[in-house]
């Protein structure tokens, strides 16, 4: 094989072509990068607030980075959670501009699914065909919101530790389902020990996988029916 | 505007002419180089707000000692002045203030789940959707309204 056709393209390079041969002898994948890339028309009339969705999705890859690496050295334990947060900040290298970078994503990322939404909203986009994907969408702006929560209480200061106290007493105060649902979340009459490992489950485990498949249906349903025109 | 999958299914001759004329551009380079800048400016922008602006750390939480003025995040501000207002529905009855501060959240969040099956307008100008326009904006006022109001008092 001397050269390689891909839609308009076309790859001489020796290096490319075997890496190529390597992967399409197993996996056929000429026929993939064929239809879902080298071909693949996108719009051209998009503005600044049509990325708002892709910069979203960005910083949640960003945020599932320096989580990560917060991981390493953060300790969900009640006595040692706040001293970890401290040796982050203080101690491991770079450590500040890991935790910064989350603290700064998270706020952002809020900021930008409002904008994403607005865009949606305003621009009428949520119109059939697309009804389902504002509603996956407002599902992964709930998680969102469900990430904010459950981090804010991770490194167990006075005032997440406060704020936590006071935002899980309004649900307590509901009717019948109150106190089971104040239960649930606290795992307890207080927050103690077992909120914080409730939280950092929720944190690190059960929000990212729900995120990550809303997010699948999200992006199938784009890819689908593609970005909407102009008005 | 042509469905995604017709396009998709287009001869290669007619999506040439199509990015020739600058109606759509190749997903690869074009789109992609886009969006990769874009990343970039984002990651610059978070690494400038992280240095110059680290995160504060607050002393360790002290369960028997409860600070004097706690206020919840910019985001969950306007929730939680929401919460506020409805406490002046006491003269209802003790049960009002928690039932229908909550219950409104629960109502707010089951309406823009519906907003699709909600407004059966399919026009999407401005011009065609005036009462769409008008309930947004008041939405996104009465956010900022809320928010604004949490945070000065």
């Amino acid at each position: 094989m001397d050269e390689l056709k891909l839609g308009p393209i076309t790859l001489r390079n020796r290096l490319v072509l075997k890496g190529f041969e390597i992967l399409d002898r197993r996996f056929e994948i000429k026929e993939i990068l064929d239809e879902e890339v080298f071909t693949k028309l996108a719009p051209t009339h998009l503005g600044i607030f049509s990325c708002f969705g892709g910069i979203t999705f960005f910083i949640f890859l960003m945020q599932i980075m320096t989580g990560l690496l917060l991981m390493i050295y953060y300790v969900p334990d009640t006595q040692s959670a706040h001293k970890s947060v401290v040796a982050i900040t203080n101690d491991i290298p770079f450590g500040w501009a890991v935790r910064g970078l989350h603290f700064w994503g998270a706020n952002l990322m809020v900021l930008t699914v409002m904008i994403h939404m607005g865009k949606i909203y305003f621009g009428g986009i949520y119109k059939a065909p697309r009804e389902m994907n504002w509603v996956t969408g407002v599902a992964l702006f709930l998680l969102t919101m469900g990430f904010s929560f459950t981090g804010y209480l991770l490194p167990w200061t006075q005032l997440s530790y406060w704020a936590t106290v006071i935002a899980t007493e309004a649900p307590g105060a509901m009717p019948v389902v109150g106190p089971l649902t104040k239960s649930l979340m606290l795992g307890g009459p207080d927050v103690s020990q077992v909120t914080l490992s409730r939280f950092f489950t929720l944190h690190v485990m059960v929000l990212p996988a729900a995120t990550f498949g809303l997010l699948i249906a999200h992006f199938l349903q784009i890819r689908r029916q593609g970005i909407s025109g102009p008005m | 505007m042509k469905k995604e999958v017709e396009i998709k299914h287009l001869p290669m001759e007619e999506k040439k002419r199509l990015v020739a004329e600058g109606k759509m551009h190749w997903f690869f380079p074009g789109h992609v180089v886009e969006q990769t800048i874009i990343c970039i400016v984002v990651f610059l922008i978070l690494i400038t707000l992280a240095t110059v602006f680290p995160p504060a750390l607050d002393e360790m939480a002290d369960p028997f000692t409860t600070p004097e003025h706690i206020k919840p995040e910019w985001y969950f501000l306007a929730a939680y002045q929401e919460l506020k207002i409805a406490e002046k529905l006491m003269f209802i009855g003790a049960w009002a203030p928690k039932i229908i501060g909550i219950g409104m959240q629960g109502v707010a969040v089951g309406f823009l789940f519906a907003i699709p099956f909600l407004d059966p307008n399919p026009a999407r100008q401005y011009a065609k959707r005036k009462i769409a326009l008008a309930l947004g904006v008041m939405a996104v006022l009465g956010f900022i309204g809320l928010t604004v109001w949490g945070h000065l008092s």
